[in-house]
């Protein structure tokens, strides 16, 4: 029989190597990219954690993929693309091999060397020439290598609230609104709504990095170039010019002239969303995929609105974004394939089969939690790909709202009235919240000066970001 | 004298004790063993990685080529940095100001409570078991500057025009440790209650017959009783308000125009909000902020081994 002590050894010992075990267990990823059965393993980011609709949609969609891949196993990982966690998980080999990510981020994850190159890939699958050169801007390096398969875009439109447009005598009696042209004529609408309903007309978003990338579009439309590039490579701030000066004093005015802004002026993305879809402002800068972020609000999908963004002083510009996915740096060509594959199955140039039954998928599931459907979005693609005249009709046929309330949306969308501008090409984020910052002070100051404001920010945003551009 | 026999035995002793202590500090490292893996992870290596890589031009998480202290030039010139470790010491002032005291205070008073002395204590304690960022949002909504925050409803029904609060520059910082000191009073509160039950109750009792008022009572007894902890909490709210992050990023985002933005949080900007660019001035900040503390830290030990001889 064991002596007590020997057993508290033992036990101590057994415990000890077993915690070093845990603890050495989430180091490093040696995982090989194929099973017992030889198949190609590839991890698939941002699958849906909770059980429900979505869950099952993509289990299903799985196991669709499997049966008809029979060479690749899918192993779904719930890991969200978010900036905070991509770098530490990118450099502990921790990323699934395919992961979602947006045009103001893919930069920056190229810049750091974290993405797989996808350009042999997709080449092998034909698909020169197929996605819109604008999107392939975004996210290519400077020698042309393509870091991210596009599958969505949007551009800036306003979002507005039916009902309160309803109570500012702003509808048509079709439903369609009256669109304000301009951005004076915006602000003029915002008064009318504050005056007819009391709740403020307009919502601008101010904190975390939301207020500087919407107000990087208002400041084009007034005339302002945010940067520019010499002779020698080097970036120089440019917006401490009158047109910016000008354009940050509009929100001043919304704020202290006119008072159709809310009384809170520390809006973040949640905050901005929530003041919108609960009746609190009347409009906002938006994009077409808005409807998504509203449905936990549970806002009535017909008293939700879009048009067009206004024009400015200068230019009629709208700001481009999107959503495209990536595969992590350490994934082999055999799992790049398979990824390229697994997308292939939801974003395809071509109706195919296999898109029709997930688009058919992804509207079920968005009806089901009363998501708004009928806004469009522009589409990644060159030409007059198959798949988008596909998607617009499955959109119409299953729109919930009245169409003429996001109708010039739409039109916007599709006819391209407005220049299409991208984000500023280095630091985007930083400029944002440098410029966070200005618009917060206007709006927490009502004899701040613009014009010394930016030339303040303009100063700092090149000594502490452009200056330091190296990585 | 002693013979051959007595030092043979004397060194099979030695060695058998040599034996004894060796077989005694495997059992202890073993013991130790897990804890010791866990802090090498978790505190030790990162730390030591944190001081290393500060010296180098990181690539995200990605170490690059040497470059001595670029990354604390980077830092200490920000045209930000000044500002921000002003509002980092406006911090630590207010908690002094508006949090040192009032947990003292209300430890006395449930001290000299009669009734309901455990009721109050529960009562008391409820902020410290509120999650922090349950709390955080709670009081968000408290200070919400339009006529729905209860803060401003009371000043509605005082006939008083509603008040910025955290969107007001000048109150921001004093409003997130009004906050602070809610949250955390309950656990300094409860040191002092402790400390409190230890001083003898013969001392009050002699004051009482010398007619000592409760005011001279506290002087005369408690005080000289509390006050190495109280100095010790001293030191440690010192430090820990300089640390000060969660607050302002659940409750400011560093608004309005980066007034409540501390070192801390700066150094968590520059860490996970800097597209993986400002990975190693994030270190470099996170070592300047360890020699401030440090200095604050080897006078707590200091002064923690002399409260503790005290007691």
């Amino acid at each position: 029989m064991l002596k007590f002590t020997t057993k508290r050894k033992i036990t101590a010992l057994v415990t000890a190597i077993a915690v070093t075990c845990i603890a050495f267990s989430g180091c490093g990823n040696t995982a090989s990219d194929k099973d017992e059965q030889g198949r190609t393993v590839i991890s698939i980011g941002s699958y849906p954690a909770k059980e429900g609709k979505s869950r099952d949609t993509w289990d299903a969609k799985w196991q669709k993929f499997e049966q008809d891949n029979s060479d690749v196993k899918v192993e779904p990982d719930t890991w969200t693309f978010d900036l905070k966690t991509f770098y530490a998980k990118a450099a502990g080999n921790q990323l699934p091999n395919l992961f979602v990510t947006h045009f103001t981020e893919i930069g920056q994850c190229i810049d750091a060397g974290y993405v797989g190159d996808l350009t042999e890939a997709l080449n092998k699958r034909n698909y020169q020439g197929k996605f819109n050169d604008k999107i392939l801007d975004i996210i290519s390096d400077d020698d042309g290598n393509i870091f991210a398969f596009p599958v969505s875009t949007y551009v800036l439109g306003i979002g507005y609230n039916v009902e309160m447009f309803e109570a500012a005598g702003l509808m048509e009696a079709d439903g369609t609104p009256k669109q304000p042209a301009t951005w004076d004529e915006l602000r003029e609408f915002a008064v009318k709504i504050k005056e007819a309903t009391g709740k403020p007309g307009f919502v601008f978003p101010t904190s975390e990095n939301n207020g500087g990338w919407m107000f990087t579009c208002l400041a084009w439309s007034f005339g302002t170039d945010f940067m520019e590039q010499d002779a020698d490579g080097k970036w120089k701030a440019t917006f401490n010019s009158p047109e910016a000066a000008e354009a940050l004093q509009y929100i001043k005015d919304l704020k202290w002239k006119y008072d159709v802004l809310p009384s809170n002026n520390l809006i973040n993305n949640s905050e901005y969303y929530k003041l919108y879809a609960t009746g609190n402002a009347g409009m906002l800068m938006a994009a077409g995929s808005m409807p998504s972020s509203l449905t936990k609000y549970e806002m009535n999908p017909e008293n939700i609105g879009m048009f067009a963004m206004p024009a400015g002083p200068k230019r009629h510009v709208t700001l481009l974004g999107g959503t495209v996915y990536s595969v992590s740096k350490n994934s082999t060509p055999d799992q790049i394939d398979a990824a390229i594959r697994w997308l292939e199955a939801s974003y395809n140039y071509n109706a195919t089969e296999d898109f029709k039954l997930n688009k058919q998928r992804e509207i079920d599931v968005a009806l089901e939690n009363n998501q708004l459907i009928g806004i469009k979005s522009m589409k990644p693609w060159s030409g007059e790909a198959e798949s988008v005249q596909y998607e617009y009709d499955l959109i119409n046929k299953y729109a919930n709202g009245n169409p003429n309330h996001f109708r010039l949306y739409n039109e916007f969308v599709e006819n391209g009235t407005a220049e299409i501008q991208p984000e500023e090409p280095v630091c985007a984020q930083e400029l944002y919240s440098v410029l966070d910052s200005c618009i917060q002070e206007v709006l927490t100051d009502e004899n701040a000066d613009c014009a010394a404001i930016l030339e303040k920010a303009n100063n700092d945003f090149q000594v502490n970001y452009l200056d330091n551009l190296a990585y | 004298m002693r013979t051959s026999k007595d030092r043979s035995a004397s060194l099979a002793g030695t060695r058998i004790g040599r034996r004894t202590r060796l077989r005694n500090n495997i059992d202890a490292w073993v013991l130790m063993l897990p804890m010791v893996v866990i802090l090498y992870l978790l505190v030790w290596r990162p730390t030591v990685l944190g001081v290393v890589w500060s010296f180098f031009n990181m690539k995200a998480y990605t170490p690059g080529e040497f470059c001595g202290f670029d990354n604390y030039i980077k830092v200490l010139s920000h045209t930000q940095f000044l500002p921000t470790l002003w509002n980092t010491v406006q911090y630590v002032l207010w908690s002094l100001v508006i949090g040192f005291l009032p947990p003292l205070f209300i430890a006395i008073m449930i001290n000299e409570a009669i009734h309901f002395k455990r009721g109050f204590l529960v009562l008391i304690y409820i902020p410290a078991v509120i999650p922090g960022i349950a709390a955080m949002l709670m009081w968000y909504f408290m200070y919400y500057p339009d006529a729905s925050g209860l803060l401003n409803m009371l000043l509605a029904k005082l006939g008083m025009e509603p008040y910025t609060w955290l969107n007001d520059p000048n109150f921001v910082i004093i409003g997130i440790i009004i906050y602070t000191t809610w949250k955390g009073f309950p656990g300094a509160m409860l040191l002092y209650y402790a400390a409190l039950q230890g001083v003898s109750s013969e001392l009050y009792e002699a004051a009482l017959i010398d007619g000592a008022s409760p005011w001279k009572r506290t002087w005369h007894v408690t005080r000289p009783a509390m006050e190495g902890l109280l100095l010790l909490n001293l030191v440690r709210q010192i430090i820990g308000v300089f640390q000060i992050m969660e607050q302002p990023l659940a409750m400011t985002s560093g608004g309005p125009s980066g007034a409540s933005v501390s070192l801390s949080y700066q150094l968590y900007q520059y860490g996970f909000n800097s597209g993986g660019k400002g990975t190693g001035q994030a270190m470099a900040l996170g070592v300047i902020i360890f020699l401030i503390l440090i200095v604050f830290t080897i006078f707590y030990f200091w002064l923690n081994k002399k409260v503790e001889d005290r007691y």
